[in-house]
């Protein structure tokens, strides 16, 4: 089997296209669909809304695009349950319209919510600035179905908020890339629609000054859900359209409650921090900032993105160590994600060093860095996904239990995988 | 009944008048897709030789193994008291390396091992199915690391749950999960069974917390799955292992996130005529879009065995109480609170106190918590014996599986105490029973089935917090479809090719098993 020459087929990311893209419109259609294209001896490509087909490795052997888009329903909504039950191609911006209409939302941020599909958001472990206090995507996810690469479809989970019985497959498929199953089916977890939300936007002129602002933080008498720290370029992208004045530095928090509280958190940050130049968007007002800020991971503002997961305190060692004229920073701070993305140029040359330069930093704390935007041809070189893990081999052994003809996503995702 | 279920059931009570002899004559093959598993069973070996009995004693020391039969006897069941095996031996390893020498010793002579915390299990988790090795982990106890600057922990799988919470008193952090027995249990065991508690409404449940876990893959390997920074590249072997009941391997190491303590709280207890009344108001406090850190509900039952015991002051003529917390900032409980109270009253119930406190020491707040994780205790005073269930039910659907749980009751002369999650939909009904008089036993049996099989069918599970172990393998075919027992026994051969960690638990065994159909057998949509 060849690469197609024509992106006729559909396209698969890094300049590789599809021999075809199939659609199935039931789960029963995408397991022959899966039984046909394995036996011809193609490799699957599940798709979402693909707003991240270049994440990840470059794909290895020809095969099919499985579009999802049309598995789209709501499946179960007892909104009194606080569970939903839907189909994996639902876009993350009609499931937040479905819950919006009892007063409810599911606790994910993700880049193009019109775009991006729920299988897509967990797929690749998406998460944005309220992960901090609302948790990440496998803090939301209590049942999942999957179609394996035999065609099987299997669940794990349920659609009851506390289910231990089974092994955990909601975790297992969160963040696996679309290498170990098909994501047909998710059940959340979803909450009340906060009463109020304000984003208090502090601007620093030097990291010195920002950095005991983090620690107090942490500390603080408030609860933020969003700890975002953001240098003068990152401060740039997010703000700058809004009409917030931009520094060298810009510490982000975001609280969301019942009104009485998110008003004493802000009034009692600005006592803590002992500033009272900053800037409070409250209400709907914040909406355009919250979604600024879960856009700004998408960027697309030079040749390479990475991310960095460091423990909480080193970020600040860690940013003091980019080349903050060419990079642009996004910290989820609270939680130890540090989000680069390289400006100015396409010249790639430039960024490598720094690549391996700040992943040793990151390995070094216990984390790694891995890129998740990169030219095609320097993935292999720059390794996408980081610093090999020692615990890859069991991802690999896992791989080969659930896809032992090893025909989805080959080539996407950690070690051999 | 189907016919596969009533065979348990009597094989049961055949276990509990003669040890083992229902796993001995149980011929299945748990290794589905696995050639060289043999069951164990304690006939084969009624003990273990004096050379296996001192290569141990050399890798952990002989203070650190047991293998006297009266000493071993403590060590036949945990807390699901309904099958018991006495293991052969009991090891009490102090670290890793050991851990990694006693599985391997247990590989080269092919003999069966479980781990076990403190024994907490209510579903026979740590029961040693066909003798073997057990290791005992208590003296792994140690907490290695707290670092709240990163909010994690580092702990031993030995320590106990109430340990790190002691440890992280006036840190301004806490371990979230607090299961009911958290003074006994252990975090490894927290982990093996993915452990919630009365505040996992809010908080979530054990592997929302887990970060990091070391693991002896029963080959001896070590594997550091997660760690101290979140998302690292590659699969969530951490969360795939919180829930592995010990099929895995054996945890020795756990790094756990830390939570901010809530700056305040309010604790309303309120009143009810009927359990019918309280469940309708749980409901209409999440309608109202309130997500308390708790709802809890006792029944009459429950308020009497737990007002004898602690004096707490529960009105004992109630047909139900709810506990119901609400906490996060003071600025904005007090409103919330108020909403609850007005929620309570809208459905006929009263609120007999509420407390409003600033942390989880104050007098009133501790005694009705001790109150309320201490019931199963209390339960002492009613019943000699009592057999706790964990079944799980969408919260709407609580009204009628506590009809159907006082139906069972009636149906089959048990008296039926319940004290729950109401705000999690995981019931605890707890049947009083006398294990002295075999019909009861199997009353019990049956009746536990009659309230699981009801919770499946509504859509629920059989298990919220405690686990499958041994005493819910044969619900697994009706929550699961046979090609999700499949994929769950593949991984399992993958980690456990051999079967001898944790032998016969948690999935089903042979193919017929997996087959049959129940009533309340649920399309996998």
């Amino acid at each position: 089997m060849t690469w197609p020459e024509s992106p006729l087929g559909g396209r698969l990311g890094d300049g590789r296209f599809a021999i075809a893209t199939d659609r199935p419109e039931t789960v029963d259609a995408l397991r022959q669909a899966v039984v046909a294209r394995v036996g011809e001896g193609l490799a699957l490509y599940p798709q979402g809304g693909a707003t991240a087909l270049d994440y990840g490795g470059v794909p290895r052997a020809p095969g099919i695009a499985l579009d999802t888009r049309s598995l789209n329903q709501v499946i179960d909504y007892p909104a009194a349950d606080m569970t939903i039950t839907v189909e994996a191609g639902i876009t993350l911006g009609m499931l937040r319209s479905v819950l919006a209409a009892e007063k409810q939302r599911v606790q994910l941020d993700a880049p193009h919510p019109d775009r991006a599909t729920l299988g897509g958001v967990f797929a690749t472990n998406t998460r944005g600035p309220r992960s901090f206090g609302l948790g990440r995507p496998r803090d939301q996810v209590i049942g999942v179905s999957f179609v394996t690469s035999e065609g099987n479809l299997v669940k794990g989970g349920g659609r009851v908020v506390k289910n231990v019985a089974g092994y955990d497959f909601p975790r297992l498929l969160t963040g696996s890339m679309g290498t170990l199953g098909i994501l047909t089916q998710l059940t959340l977890k979803v909450r009340p629609i906060p009463e109020s939300s304000a984003l208090v936007w502090v601007p620093f002129t030097s990291l010195d000054s920002a950095a005991p602002a983090l620690d107090r933080l942490n500390i603080s008498a408030t609860r933020p859900v969003a700890v975002e720290l953001l240098n003068r370029l990152g401060s740039r992208l997010a703000g700058e359209a809004l009409g917030l004045p931009i520094e060298d530095w810009t510490l982000v928090a975001g609280f969301e409650d019942n009104t009485e509280s998110v008003e004493w958190q802000v009034n009692r940050l600005m006592i803590e921090l002992g500033r009272t130049n900053i800037v409070i968007r409250e209400g709907t007002s914040s909406d355009p900032l919250w979604s600024a800020l879960t856009e700004l991971q998408a960027a697309e503002v030079g040749p390479l993105s990475f991310v960095a997961n460091l423990r909480p305190s080193s970020v600040v060692s860690f940013v003091k160590e980019v080349d903050s004229s060419r990079w642009a920073l996004q910290a989820h701070a609270g939680n130890g994600i540090v989000r680069g993305h390289a400006t100015g140029t396409s010249e790639l040359e430039g960024f490598a060093p720094d690549v391996a330069r700040l992943r040793a930093l990151a390995v070094r704390d216990g984390g790694n860095l891995i890129l998740s935007r990169c030219p095609t041809e320097a993935k292999a070189e720059l390794g996408v996904w980081g610093e090999p893990r020692a615990d890859w081999n069991i991802a690999e052994r896992i791989k080969k239990t659930l896809d032992p003809a090893g025909v989805l996503n080959p080539g996407r995702f950690v070690g051999t995988i | 009944m189907n016919q596969g279920g009533s065979g348990r059931v009597s094989g049961r009570v055949g276990g509990t008048e003669g040890g083992l002899l229902f796993y001995l004559s149980f011929d299945t093959d748990l290794q589905v897709g696995s050639e060289n598993h043999t069951p164990m069973s304690v006939a084969s070996t009624p003990s273990l030789s004096s050379r296996i009995v001192s290569e141990l004693t050399a890798i952990v020391g002989a203070e650190n193994v047991l293998h006297q039969r009266d000493e071993l006897v403590v060590y036949e069941c945990d807390g699901y008291v309904i099958e018991k095996s006495v293991p052969d031996v009991v090891v009490f390893p102090t670290s890793t390396e050991q851990v990694v020498g006693v599985v391997k010793l247990c590989e080269r002579h092919q003999l069966p091992f479980v781990p076990r915390g403190a024994g907490t299990s209510l579903a026979g988790g740590t029961l040693a199915v066909g003798g073997g090795v057990m290791l005992c982990l208590t003296r792994m106890k140690r907490i290695l690391e707290i670092n709240t600057r990163d909010r994690y922990a580092i702990v031993e799988p030995g320590v106990v749950n109430l340990w790190l919470t002691r440890a992280l008193a006036g840190t301004g952090f806490h371990y979230a999960p607090d299961p009911s027995s958290q003074s006994a249990c252990t975090i490894g065991g927290n982990v093996a069974t993915n452990s919630g508690g009365p505040h996992t409404l809010k908080y979530g449940v054990t592997v929302n917390h887990v970060r990091g876990v070391e693991l002896v893959l029963p080959d001896g390997s070590v594997v550091q799955a997660g760690g101290v920074t979140e998302d690292n590249p590659g699969y969530d072997l951490a969360g795939l292992i919180v829930g592995h009941e010990g099929t895995f391997g054996v945890a020795t190491k756990v790094t756990v996130g830390l939570t901010r303590d809530p700056e305040a709280g309010r604790t309303l207890l309120g009143v009810f005529e009927s359990v019918d009344a309280a469940t309708e108001t749980v409901s209409g406090i999440i309608a109202a879009g309130i997500v308390p850190a708790a709802l809890e509900m006792l029944d009459n039952l429950m308020i009497q065995a737990v007002e004898k015991a602690f004096h707490f002051g529960f009105p004992t003529e109630a047909g139900a109480v709810l506990i119901i917390e609400v906490d996060g900032l003071d600025a904005g409980l007090d409103r919330e609170a108020q909403a609850i109270a007005e929620i309570v009253r809208t459905h006929g119930g009263s609120v007999s106190k509420s407390i409003s406190w600033r942390t989880r020491k104050e007098p009133e707040y501790v005694a009705i918590w001790k109150s309320r994780k201490s019931a199963f205790g209390a339960i002492g005073r009613l019943s000699p014996t009592f057999c706790t269930q964990d079944g799980v039910v969408p919260r709407t659907k609580l009204p009628h599986i506590l009809r159907h749980i006082t139906r069972v009751g009636e149906r089959h002369g048990l008296r039926i105490a319940n004290v729950f999650h109401a705000g999690d939909g995981n019931i605890h009904p707890i049947l009083l029973f006398d294990e002295r008089d075999p019909d009861q036993v199997k009353r019990v049996l049956v009746a536990s089935h009659e309230i699981l099989e009801e919770c499946i069918a509504v859509g629920g599970s059989v298990t919220g917090e405690h686990g499958i172990g041994v005493e819910k393998m044969e619900f697994m075919p009706q929550l699961f479809t046979p090609e999700d027992l499949a994929t769950m026994v593949a991984l399992r051969n993958m980690f456990n090719p051999t079967g001898r960690c944790s032998p016969d638990k948690m999935l089903p065994g042979g193919a017929g098993c997996i087959e049959r159909k129940s009533p309340g057998h649920r399309a996998s949509a």
